[in-house]
């Protein structure tokens, strides 16, 4: 990797000459992810973060302590959670004066979660913080049709019997159906996949492309669980030691043979398969922030610092851009800030929602036209060395309960870092509503 | 060109589109025979054969009902704000426009008129709490391959200023049809990727209409549609003019859209959409998956701001 | 097995009901009454003066009257089979005061294999079947054991003696039973406060997760040990709940890993600054006659329970870590051999001979290595052998005629992780309620 002269100043001593101090990514928790309707079934969003901020409490020893912050949140969330990560905190071996808050921003609920911990600590405002997100799509929340939830509130709105007969009598039979949350976005009404699906073809991403990458996510994922990597990131819950959706054993022949799923009836030659789609999964992850000074009194190990990160947004409803690439933009923003460029680093996480959705992102930063029209960049981006991508695998193999999924590549990608023993690693995040952030993450 | 000199007939208030629609009934069943004789290519163009009142249909101190308007905007998927959407001012105003075509001496038959499009010019955001005065007048009668076209001009003026204008154009079939005249823009025979799905149910035109009046039987049920010769119920062409709007009109300045009916939205189905950009305004189209047919396109574009 | 139905049924059948053990609870006293010094060592005179020390009260006179919380028999000074008469004989005139839970604990001297004068030999030996005897003869939970003082010299008042005594008195020591604990060095400091004997220490107990683990883990962080508690990754949800209850960390570690040494190290040091203590606890059972036995149970019982730890050991000392103890855990199967656990015996009976051989190692850092060796423990796992075996095992075979809990093989896992305990070297200590199980 060429680095640049003025690349070879580390960011976190720039940071600290711009006023404010690194904050240091100690060690992160998660549970392992279980496919939808399986090992969690039963489990609760503030069961399942529960348990991951617990076993990350065990592996630091942080019983008792009062933390600056646990920021995290779910996408699926039934409304009694309206306080979700304070009450998992109160049921955790935490101490119970530590202040907690929910973050919401879909797919990039932890990483803004983290990231905003992150500035906090940075600023000096919090000297340690919890980060991560929870999503059950098993026990997801239902809510009750539109129709009976009008009526129940014009019923509490009533005075008179003859106001609330009336609102009675506006219920219709088809009112009592429950309504399931759906992954579909609500101003286009087209699912996830299928947006997806159009972004895919119109990148020309071919089946194979995609099912090459899920090989290899599922591949390494696997090889990390062999060589042990996962022992200190993750601790097993309901009898769940491994991310249930692992296929340690999947080949090209069986992924080449599933059939599509997404966009058989967009007009385009459907290529996205089960194999190259995350399924839906259940999970919690977590990570501990804390200024240098708290890891050293704590005793605590520090990973990386936890540099700078994005956000960004596509505006996928007028049809300008695709759904899941924003973090096409927040890179580019990202790196700009940073001075850096795409090729300055040793690793890079790039979410998985779809084989798709990485290769099409890969491919915009590849290409000029892109990168001048959308980005206004007089070169392209340029490749990403695929060697350094998702190395311990994404998304694909270990599945992706929505809030999770910040935690897990946050501490996946730290602790690579460290062992590297120095380094940058980026993190692209997509995420539902056209969003999506980036981060830069740096070894120590 | 100057505009004919019209009568202004001022209403007490808007009326209502039942007892409308049930007028242009009884009117369409006694004057039936009349109509006949301009079937197919009678003795002149419509414009000569066919007179519209010269007269402006006018109420004043029209204001939008809050309650009703938030039911619009949650019908459409648009955000609960206090200015009007397009379509609800369209909505506000359509009786006024309604009531000029069930007049004894509107040449064509309200009942059955198929809804061809609207352009529209929103001049500027209007308040929730502003009162409007309507203005409602049919111009430019003319022949179409299949019958004849008429527009109906709406007009609604805040302190005398007008604020919204929208022409509707409507088509009765068979009169003074001109099959001579070359069909309107080709249908791209390809369509764009979409960029959204719009899974209407059955009682999409019902709720449409429970928000604003308009209980056009055709839009309500499969029987109510059977009996003006539809197999199924159709979607109000507003209804998706208004969830398009919903997504891609501004609402911090004024705007001008237009829509173009092509293919009828049967009920329930499932619409294909795409929006994408055009030259600084958001080019738009619907249409069925299936057949490929397209329903309808359109454009809307913000306006510059007005000079003062 | 505890109801009055079950306890009136046994009396009816004419079986023992088992009493209820007096386990340490943190503030009681330290034996549950006056403590009777009996026999004509230097020893007596030694206890008299700890014990009184401890704030205990002390009875010289085997005649008098009043319950005795402990006797303490000074049989350190034996000569001749003789001299063994008249203790032994006061102390039987002194056991109808007794009380329930109460303390026999014996002071013997000798080398270990009966070197020197073959008299002195035999009344040596001689003192340890009386004891073992003793130690069937008494109810009501009460034990007997001996402080076996190594060599001609060494003193009652030497630190791991003084250590012993405390432990053999105490609660701590509620299932160990007609055991000997030799005490050959004066090495060992006192601690400040025998309620936190481990104050200030970094203790890392492997299998922690749940049984036995778990309960050593608690008893070291209750006697003021900071814990790591290690096991499978497979197990870390376990794990982090005992962690959490400690207020340790949880290191979920397979220990079979080559590496497995530097990285309970790397921890220890990284997050607690230091290391003190390692429990060997985990450990796999893969049960089958030898008959059946595959290659694959065969290793893996051998590979987690000896190998792992003969690896992890030879990194501790080569890192040179001062004053550390290690404690591993044995089985009474490696003693008295099991049916169906040749594998295991082999593995536990290996452990055993790994702290022997370890001890001068250990030493030469200041520390100590011993194991401790269970009998049938109360656990998730021993609760799957079949209840006829399991009420066997209980009733019949140990003198306190129960299994003990695991917090009592945590009790003597603590005691020998006692910096006082320096004195004890590689040995292995029984918790087993003196089963008939082995010698």
């Amino acid at each position: 990797m060429a680095a640049s002269p003025e690349n070879t100043v580390p960011q976190a001593s720039r940071n600290a000459a711009g006023g404010v101090r690194p904050a240091v990514v100690i060690g992160g928790n998660r549970i392992p992810f279980a496919r939808a309707h399986g090992h969690y079934a039963h489990a609760s969003n503030q069961d399942m973060l529960t348990a991951a901020i617990d076993g990350l409490v065990a592996r630091f020893g942080l019983q008792g302590q009062r933390l600056g912050a646990v920021a995290g949140g779910a996408v699926l969330k039934h409304p009694r959670n309206f306080n979700l990560v304070r009450e998992a905190v109160l049921a955790t071996a935490l101490a119970p004066d530590t202040p907690a808050y929910d973050v919401q921003m879909a797919c990039a609920t932890g990483m803004e979660a983290i990231g905003s911990l992150a500035n906090k600590i940075r600023l000096g405002q919090l000297e340690s913080g919890i980060g991560g997100g929870v999503d059950s799509t098993s026990d997801a929340p239902i809510a009750v049709s539109e129709g009976l939830r009008r009526m129940l509130l014009e019923l509490h709105r009533a005075k008179t019997a003859r106001q609330k007969l009336a609102a009675v009598a506006r219920l219709r039979p088809r009112d009592l159906a429950p309504d399931a949350p759906g992954t579909a976005e609500p101003r286009t009404g087209l699912s996830m996949g299928e947006h997806q699906a159009l972004t895919t073809a119109a990148w020309g991403i071919t089946r194979e492309a995609q099912d090459q990458l899920a090989l290899a996510s599922h591949r390494n994922l696997a090889a990390a669980y062999e060589r042990n990597f996962f022992d200190d990131l993750i601790t097993p819950y309901r009898g769940l030691a491994r991310d249930a959706n692992l296929r340690a054993d999947t080949s090209a022949e069986k992924l080449a043979s599933l059939q599509p799923v997404f966009g058989k009836d967009l007009g385009t030659t459907a290529t996205m398969t089960a194999g190259n789609s995350t399924p839906l999964t259940d999970g919690a992850a977590t990570v501990l922030l804390g200024s240098e000074d708290f890891a050293r009194q704590h005793n605590l190990p520090m990973l990386a610092n936890f540099l700078d990160f994005e956000a960004a947004s596509v505006d996928f409803v007028r049809g300008r851009e695709g759904l899941l690439m924003a973090p096409a933009y927040a890179v580019p923003r990202l790196l700009e800030r940073n001075g850096l460029s795409l090729q300055d680093f040793d690793f890079y996480e790039i979410h998985e929602a779809f084989a798709g959705t990485v290769l099409s992102t890969l491919a915009a930063w590849e290409d000029a036209g892109f990168c001048r029209n959308k980005l206004g960049l007089d070169a392209p981006l340029g490749p990403v060395d695929r060697s350094r991508l998702n190395v311990n695998g994404s998304s694909l193999a270990a599945g992706h309960p929505f809030a999770a999924t910040g935690g897990r590549i946050v501490a996946t990608l730290a602790k690579l870092l460290h062992e590297k023993g120095s380094g940058r690693g980026l993190v692209s995040v997509c995420a539902a509503g056209g969003q999506g952030v980036a981060a830069i993450l740096e070894a120590r | 060109m100057s505009a004919p000199e019209r009568a202004d007939v001022v209403l007490g208030s808007v009326p209502k589109l039942g007892p409308l629609y049930a007028a242009a009934a009884g009117k369409q069943a006694a004057g039936w025979r009349r109509r006949r004789a301009v079937r197919g290519r009678g003795p002149g163009a419509p414009e000569e054969v066919l007179r519209l009142p010269a007269v402006r249909h006018v109420v004043r101190g029209v204001a939008a009902d809050p309650g009703r308007l938030a039911a619009y905007q949650r019908l459409v998927g648009d955000a609960l704000r206090d200015t009007l959407p397009s379509v609800y001012v369209h909505g506000l105003a359509f009786p006024v426009a309604v009531g000029v075509m069930v007049r004894a001496d509107f040449p064509l038959p309200l009942l059955g008129m198929v809804h061809l499009g609207n352009v529209v010019e929103h001049s500027r955001p209007i308040g929730v709490g502003e009162e409007l005065e309507i203005a409602a007048w049919p111009e430019n009668l003319r022949a179409h391959r299949a019958g004849t076209r008429v527009d109906m001009v709406v007009e609604a003026s805040a302190g005398g200023v007008p604020v919204w204008r929208g022409v509707s154009t409507y088509l009765a079939k068979g009169i003074g049809a001109a099959p001579e005249l070359a069909p309107g823009e080709p249908r791209a025979c390809l369509p764009p990727a979409p960029t959204a799905r719009w899974q209407l149910d059955a009682a999409t035109g019902r709720a449409y209409a429970a928000v604003l009046g308009d209980y056009n039987p055709i839009h309500l049920g499969v029987l109510p549609a059977k009996a003006l010769g539809l197999k199924r119920p159709i979607a109000h062409g507003m209804y998706l003019a208004g969830r398009v709007l919903a997504t891609a009109a501004p609402n911090d300045c004024g705007y001008r859209w237009s829509i173009r009916f092509e293919a009828p939205v049967f009920l329930p189905g499932t619409v294909e959409v795409a929006l994408g950009p055009h030259n600084g305004t958001v080019d738009f189209e619907g249409w069925n998956a299936a057949s490929g047919r397209r329903h309808f396109a359109g454009r809307v574009g913000a306006l510059p701001p007005a000079e003062t | 097995m505890n109801s009055a139905l079950a306890r009136g049924m046994a009396r009816k059948a004419g079986l023992p009901w088992p009493a209820p053990l007096r386990r340490h609870r943190p503030g009681d006293p330290l034996v549950p009454g006056t403590v009777l010094v009996l026999g004509g060592g230097a020893a007596a005179g030694a206890a008299e003066e700890i014990l009184r020390g401890w704030g205990v009260e002390v009875r010289r006179n085997s005649g008098g009257a009043g319950p005795l919380g402990a006797i303490v028999l000074a049989l350190d000074a034996l000569r001749a089979p003789a001299d063994l008469s008249a203790p032994a004989l006061a102390t039987g005139q002194a056991l109808r005061q007794l009380v329930p839970g109460g303390r026999v604990v014996a002071y013997l001297r000798g080398e270990a294999g009966d070197a020197g004068d073959p008299v002195r030999a035999a009344a040596r030996r001689g003192a340890e079947g009386f004891l073992r005897s003793l130690a069937r003869e008494l109810r009501g939970g009460a034990t007997a054991n001996g402080i076996v003082l190594g060599g001609e010299t060494l003193c009652a008042d030497a630190p791991s003696a003084v250590a012993a005594l405390r432990f053999l008195l105490s609660g701590r020591s509620a299932y160990v039973d007609g055991q000997l604990v030799r005490v050959d060095t004066t090495a060992g400091t006192l601690p400040v406060d025998w309620e936190l004997p481990l104050q200030g220490k970094v203790a890392v107990v492997t299998g922690a997760a749940r049984g036995i683990g778990a309960a050593i883990a608690r008893t070291l962080r209750r006697d003021g040990a900071s814990v790591v508690g290690v096991d499978v990754p497979a197990a870390g949800e376990a794990l982090a709940a005992v962690a959490s209850q400690v207020g340790g960390t949880a290191l979920q570690l397979d220990i079979v890993r080559p590496d497995a040494g530097q990285a309970i190290l790397a921890h220890a040091r990284e997050r607690h600054g230091r290391l003190d203590i390692v429990v060997h606890n985990a450990g796999i059972t893969r049960d089958r006659l030898l008959a059946n036995m595959d290659r694959s149970r065969w290793e893996s019982v051998v590979a987690v329970n000896l190998e792992s730890q003969l690896r992890m050991n030879a990194t501790f000392f080569d890192a040179g870590l001062q004053g550390l103890r290690i404690v591993s855990l044995a089985s009474t199967s490696g003693i008295a051999g099991n049916r169906g656990q040749t594998n295991y015996a082999a593995s536990k009976a290996g452990v055993m001979g790994m702290v022997g051989a370890s001890a001068a190692a250990a030493a030469a850092l200041g520390g100590g290595i011993n194991a401790v060796a269970p009998g049938f423990i109360e656990t998730d796992m021993t609760a799957a052998v079949p209840l006829a075996t399991r009420a066997a095992a209980r009733l019949l075979m140990p003198s306190l005629m129960q299994g003990g809990l695991p917090v009592d093989v945590a009790e003597a896992v603590g005691f020998l992780a006692w910096d006082a305990a320096a004195g004890i070297n590689g040995q292995t200590l029984r918790v087993c309620g003196q089963s008939l199980v082995g010698a």
